[in-house]
């Protein structure tokens, strides 16, 4: 009798790993091909040199090392892309939080209005257009505002001192109070501020000892997917001064794109995006163990 | 309202600390809403008046022959855009509805399959599987997924040969057609932990007496899961949206034809056309196009354009979005 129902018991389970199995199909499927496959060939076209009218052949780590030997642009396009992630997190990361914890301060119905207004979206490249234009030397606002207030015009993109945080300033307007933080603050028990409130705490005291604490495996979260994000930049560089002036704002990611779209040698290319794959899991790495996820330790 | 006191609300500090955190959050919308205010009224303006120092802010006289472009832009420029605009947003909606529409079941359809069907360890393992994509920047892969669609299905620069035979493999190259931008957008491990942090959510009793009844997996999806699961279906939508909205990089790789262009590739040829010459370089004929709307103007009403899709699909979205958004993290 028990072995009946045992067996039955492992029929059903069979039969729902099957059926788990083709529902998952077509998304497993997609995954291997395009997630996985490309990844994983990544390692063999880093290791081969591109002939347009023979067969690519093995060439070792040739690709790699002509990044690291007599080849100045390694040095620029990185301390580029370091300095940009670096300026980019440290004046933009926080604002979106910031936002969203002041936002839960208000009443319901100015929230709703307010986040209305945040929310109305700009598409990407219109965003970006506007703010070249906004720097543009001869018509632009920044310059008209300078030349207003009777002070000496800048050069803004043009200046390579500038350009670079030229291209961070949009993230400081340009953004949303992160719709993921003001879910987990809503997710925050009412009782810990009481208690806190019965003890004394002020306000600053609720932020860093309440808030800040629930908040921290999101932040640790964001972080992690705003370095990665923000170490292959793109977009903004290549539409805002397509790396210059002097190569000024040259990302890694534009020297990818030049290598392989441009000069069509996609295993120096690929080399050069392990190497950046390499950063940013070295990278990845540190933060997840000096950034511990769990709230209650 | 949880930080600010209860105690003594009609206490000086806490009014003044109520009005402080208004005024930082208002005049935070006002800094966000400026560069919209400000592409509205450029556009609005007439052709001659944008190329006025320092800018005005309010147009002197205004007028809509800007938004016209969207008809006749292209047409009447230069080689690089001979097509009106109405054939790059069309593309763009092709793009975009198409990669919504296949992703989104099939990105739907694994996580209900890995939350509610897979055994403990086989789970374990499709899940890792299915999320480990993400963690990885998607430049490391992006010169063998341009090989991928250039010979798929495969990955590397030549295509390996038949054994014993002299002929390579067939392959089939998706450059220069809508599909190398939608394939490569079919499944997304980010909508993948979207779904399964919902689905986790629903009680199993629900699912286990329907399939008691007798109901199939397919038929429990449609009827139970479905019905509620409509705020992550918007979530995803307009994440999904958006981001293939904006893509800018991957069809300026496999886009080469440009009557195939999205708007965004079309918005950044047209400013190159616009902001990298002087306008005192411009031949007559061009400086007649300048009156007739292009210049800043024009510029700035496509950019407007390019927009109202992304606003429409907020309007759309708009409740789920400020209530439905559950993300767990990496478990």
């Amino acid at each position: 009798m028990k072995k009946i129902k045992v067996s039955k018991q492992r029929k059903q389970l069979k039969s729902t790993t099957r059926q788990c199995l083709i529902i998952a199909a077509p998304s497993l499927i997609a995954q291997f091909i395009f997630g996985w496959l490309p990844f994983c060939a990544a390692f063999i076209v880093g290791f081969q040199k591109f002939y347009l009218f023979k067969p690519c052949v093995f060439v070792g780590l040739n690709n790699f090392k002509s990044f690291f030997y007599h080849n100045p642009m390694t040095l620029i396009i990185f301390r580029n892309t370091f300095y940009y992630a670096f300026l980019s997190i440290a004046l933009t990361f926080i604002i979106p939080i910031i936002i969203a914890i002041l936002l839960m301060e208000m009443k319901k119905s100015v929230i709703r209005v307010m986040m209305l207004l945040w929310f109305i979206p700009v598409a990407s490249m219109a965003g970006i257009i506007i703010w070249k234009y906004f720097y543009n030397v001869n018509y632009g606002l920044f310059n008209g505002i300078l030349a207003s207030l009777g002070l000496p015009l800048l050069r803004w993109l043009n200046d390579p001192h500038l350009a670079m945080l030229c291209l961070v300033l949009p993230g400081l307007v340009m953004y949303g109070p992160g719709l993921i933080y003001i879910a987990s603050l809503q997710s925050i028990p009412e009782e810990l501020y009481e208690a806190a409130e019965l003890e004394g705490a002020k306000f600053w005291q609720k932020v860093w000892h309440i808030t800040l604490p629930r908040l921290r495996p999101i932040i640790a979260m964001m972080m992690l997917l705003a370095i990665i994000g923000k170490l292959q930049i793109f977009n903004e560089p290549y539409v805002m001064t397509g790396g210059g002036p002097s190569y000024a704002t040259y990302t890694v990611v534009m020297h990818i794109f030049s290598t392989a779209f441009q000069s069509m040698q996609f295993g120096k290319a690929t080399a050069l995006s392990l190497i950046l794959f390499v950063i940013i899991m070295i990278l990845i790495i540190i933060q997840r163990r000096y950034f511990k996820e769990n709230i209650d330790v | 309202m949880p930080l600010i006191a209860k105690v003594g609300k009609k206490g000086f500090r806490v009014r003044s600390l109520v009005i402080g955190i208004s005024v930082i959050l208002w005049l935070g919308i006002a800094l966000h809403l400026f560069p919209v205010w400000w592409m509205f009224t450029t556009s609005i303006k007439s052709a001659r008046e944008t190329f006025v120092f320092p800018p005005s802010f309010w147009p002197k006289e205004t007028t809509f022959v800007a938004y016209k472009l969207f008809f006749t832009l292209g047409s009447i420029v230069w080689e690089q855009l001979n097509y009106p605009v109405y054939v790059y947003f069309k593309n763009s909606c092709i793009i975009t509805f198409g990669t919504m529409i296949i992703q989104i079941p099939i990105t739907a359809l694994g996580a209900y399959s890995i939350s509610k069907l897979s055994p403990p360890r086989l789970g374990r393992f499709l899940f890792l599987f299915l999320i480990g994509t993400m963690m990885i920047p998607a430049e490391a892969a992006l010169i063998p997924k341009f090989l991928l669609v250039k010979h798929f299905p495969f990955p590397t620069m030549s295509i390996p040969k038949v054994p014993f035979a002299n002929t390579s493999f067939p392959t089939y190259d998706f450059v220069n057609s809508y599909w190398a931008v939608i394939l490569p957008g079919i499944y997304s491990a980010f909508n993948f932990i979207l779904f399964k942090g919902f689905f986790d959510g629903i009680p199993d009793e629900l699912i286990n007496a329907a399939r008691l009844d007798g109901a199939s997996e397919m038929g429990i999806f449609r009827r139970i899961v479905l019905p509620v699961s409509k705020p992550v279906f918007a979530v995803v939508a307009y994440f999904t949206f958006s981001s293939v909205w904006n893509s800018f990089m991957w069809p300026l790789i496999v886009l080469k034809k440009n009557n195939l262009w999205p708007m965004s590739l079309m918005l950044y040829w047209f400013q190159t056309f616009i902001m990298e010459r002087p306008p005192q370089g411009y031949s007559p004929e061009v400086q007649h196009l300048l009156q007739s709307g292009i210049g800043f103007s024009g510029l700035m009403a496509m950019s407007i354009i390019e927009s109202i899709p992304v606003f429409i699909m907020f309007i759309i979205f708009r409740e789920q979005l400020m209530t439905g958004i559950r993300l767990r993290g990496f478990k």
